[in-house]
């Protein structure tokens, strides 16, 4: 197999509270193949965002990451001088955020921005240069009059457009890999569509890779080609996107599937999970999950699960996986 | 593809929103602030061109004549200068002091503030308690300490009133940088790979502007009468130069025979610091978005 991407191997990621620390992130390994989406999917505070932040090595104080590498392109990002992973970021990994309504300056001009984006990596371009190129970045992005756009601000730009500039600013530099976290969660549905279809053509025209982190199951089915379903700060189960939708092996993800209302199906109603994500700082023993979890036995509180493969390119972290012979049981 | 990418070309464009201008002069008070300032300003950029004799041209035979003189109209002073143009080139002295102190004094203050709250975890303790170590002096201490050192003179009062500014705008830029700090487009301008400097410069200052203006006017009336009460106590423009502190001081000797001579500049000062007083509170008003109609 080839050389992923993005390999990330035992990050762990703590915050500092009075009286200690809690880990947002757990012990995570995964990879981002060459050219194609990873999906991560968790429920709020499961530590997908802190987990690309991460990544980005933007995690905010009094978070540090305390474990683990990040290798890009066999270089290990967390190892990196600070002004190396600046020239990191935005020309090997890009980032856009949930909010494209905040995400722009309100006092530039976005073509100023995406200029702004440029010279960071490019300092010694010529400002009609970097002009020249912020306009093709927002016809790419499928702008339409993108000259024109160039000089509005962000007041006057809807949330799609603003996004479609917050993509367009994030490739500016041909990024190997773009971090999507929640991109179309504050957009509504049919401008969702688009700003994902965008994002299907722009990979398809770069090869680049993505990590799309949301909590929207048919965002991922659309999109991804590999899953990780994170829970409480840890992979519980990762895939290739077919099996993991056909085959979850993992009690969360069946429960998480579960609760996505279908149309081709007829059901009383939907299924929810019961309880609550539990605060990291009050963490169960044993497996994360066994408090909620409908197939819980005594050893659940034992010892936590490893991440095991119990399919070609199937992992999942449950001591009764595969999951028919619970059901069964 | 191209169907559902296609963007529909109607423009977004919200109404535009009221000039600043204009809700300036929403308030009447804030209006007539401004107008006055303005003349203020333009008297004393064309002091030269207004004034009806030399600053410097005495004639004592005409000392301390009452307002309403023939000939002059605000009087004269103990040396027998005319009064009008005393205050003409005294304000030039005055508001080129305030200018300096506050463009000085306050840029410092601001870098500082933002370094504080762009570097929050290292410098914000150092840089800020610095800051209120150089609030508990009274600026008119530092006066008199950096007139000792220094002499006393334009560029002293300048110094002092600087130092006296810097504490203060470092403390309104730091507020205001925390605030915006916190905002999406600041991680998102970083996720790109921006350098720290440049988010300093592009994202962060602009962002506080209208705080660090508010203040910047609102200080300006003060600096001014800090600046007109350091000349008074003989540590700022020494005689002959007009300065409207000095003013007041030469004719506190005459209080009695002649009051025009201290009591004029001292109505002046006041109108400036009301004026800067009002229109640095008007201002914050007008840049308030909560408050935009």
């Amino acid at each position: 197999m080839r050389e992923p991407l993005l390999r990330i191997e035992g990050l762990r990621t703590v915050f500092r509270i009075p009286g200690g620390e809690f880990a947002a992130v757990d012990g995570v390994d995964l990879e981002v193949p060459r050219g194609r989406t990873l999906g991560v999917v968790g429920e709020s505070g499961c530590g997908k965002s802190v987990l690309s932040l991460s990544v980005m090595r933007l995690v905010p104080p009094p978070g540090r990451v305390a474990a683990g590498h990040v290798w890009l392109e066999g270089r290990d990002l967390l190892a990196l001088p600070m002004e190396q992973m600046r020239q990191v970021r935005g020309s090997r990994v890009a980032m856009i955020f949930q909010e494209p309504m905040t995400s722009l300056n309100p006092v530039h001009s976005v073509g100023a921005q995406i200029v702004e984006a440029m010279r960071a990596h490019d300092p010694g371009a010529s400002a009609a240069a970097l002009k020249e190129r912020a306009i093709e970045a927002l016809r790419r992005v499928r702008i339409p009059a993108p000259e024109r756009r160039f000089e509005e601000y962000p007041h006057q730009l809807s949330g799609g457009m603003r996004q479609r500039v917050m993509i367009a600013m994030a490739l500016a530099c041909s990024p190997r890999l773009l971090i999507a976290d929640e991109p179309t969660t504050a957009l509504d549905v049919t401008v969702q569509a688009q700003i994902l279809d965008l994002l299907r053509e722009l990979q398809a025209e770069t090869g680049m890779s993505i990590i799309l982190i949301t909590h929207d199951l048919g965002v991922v089915a659309e999109m991804a080609d590999e899953v990780a379903v994170m829970y409480a700060g840890r992979v519980v189960e990762r895939a290739a996107a077919r099996a993991l939708f056909e085959d979850p092996q993992h009690p969360y993800t069946l429960g998480l599937l579960g609760s996505v209302p279908r149309l081709d199906e007829e059901r009383e109603r939907l299924l929810a999970i019961e309880g609550v994500v539990p605060p990291p700082f009050a963490l169960p023993k044993g497996c994360r999950f066994h408090p909620r979890c409908p197939f819980a036995i005594e050893a659940c509180r034992m010892a936590p699960p490893a991440l095991e493969e119990i399919a070609p390119g199937h992992l999942a972290a449950c001591i009764r996986a595969p999951v028919e012979q619970s059901v069964a049981a | 593809m191209s169907a559902t990418t296609a963007q529909p070309a109607a423009e977004v464009r919200p109404p535009r929103r009221a000039g600043l201008l204009r809700r300036l002069l929403r308030d009447p008070g804030a209006a007539v602030a401004l107008v006055f300032a303005v003349l203020i300003v333009l008297a004393a950029v064309f002091a030269p061109l207004l004034a009806p004799t030399d600053p410097y041209d005495n004639d004592l035979s005409l000392a301390m004549q009452p307002p309403g003189s023939p000939g002059l109209p605000l009087g004269a002073d103990s040396q027998g200068r005319d009064m009008i143009t005393r205050l003409l080139y005294g304000l030039r002295v005055s508001l080129l002091m305030g200018v300096a102190a506050v463009a000085f004094g306050g840029s410092i203050g601001a870098l500082l503030g933002f370094l504080a709250a762009f570097y929050q975890r290292w410098l914000d303790g150092p840089i800020m308690r610095l800051m209120d170590m150089m609030l508990s002096f009274p600026a008119i201490l530092v006066g008199l300490a950096i007139a000792a050192i220094f002499g006393p003179g334009i560029f002293s009062v300048v110094l002092a009133l600087s130092i006296a500014t810097v504490p203060l705008m470092a403390r309104i830029a730091r507020s205001s940088a925390l605030v915006v700090m916190r905002l999406d487009y600041i991680e998102a301008a970083r996720a790109t790979g921006m350098t720290d400097f440049r988010l300093i410069w592009r994202h962060l200052a602009p962002n506080c502007l209208s705080a660090i203006f508010v203040f910047g006017t609102l200080r300006f009336g003060q600096v001014i009468l800090l600046g007109s009460a350091l000349s008074f106590l003989g540590l700022g423009a020494q005689p002959p130069t007009p300065e409207l502190g000095a003013m007041a001081s030469e004719g506190r000797n005459f209080l009695f025979f002649a009051p025009h001579i201290a009591v004029i500049p001292c109505v002046v000062i006041f109108a400036i610091v009301l004026a800067f007083n009002v229109l640095g509170d008007a201002l914050r008003d007008a840049l308030d978005p909560r408050l935009r109609v």
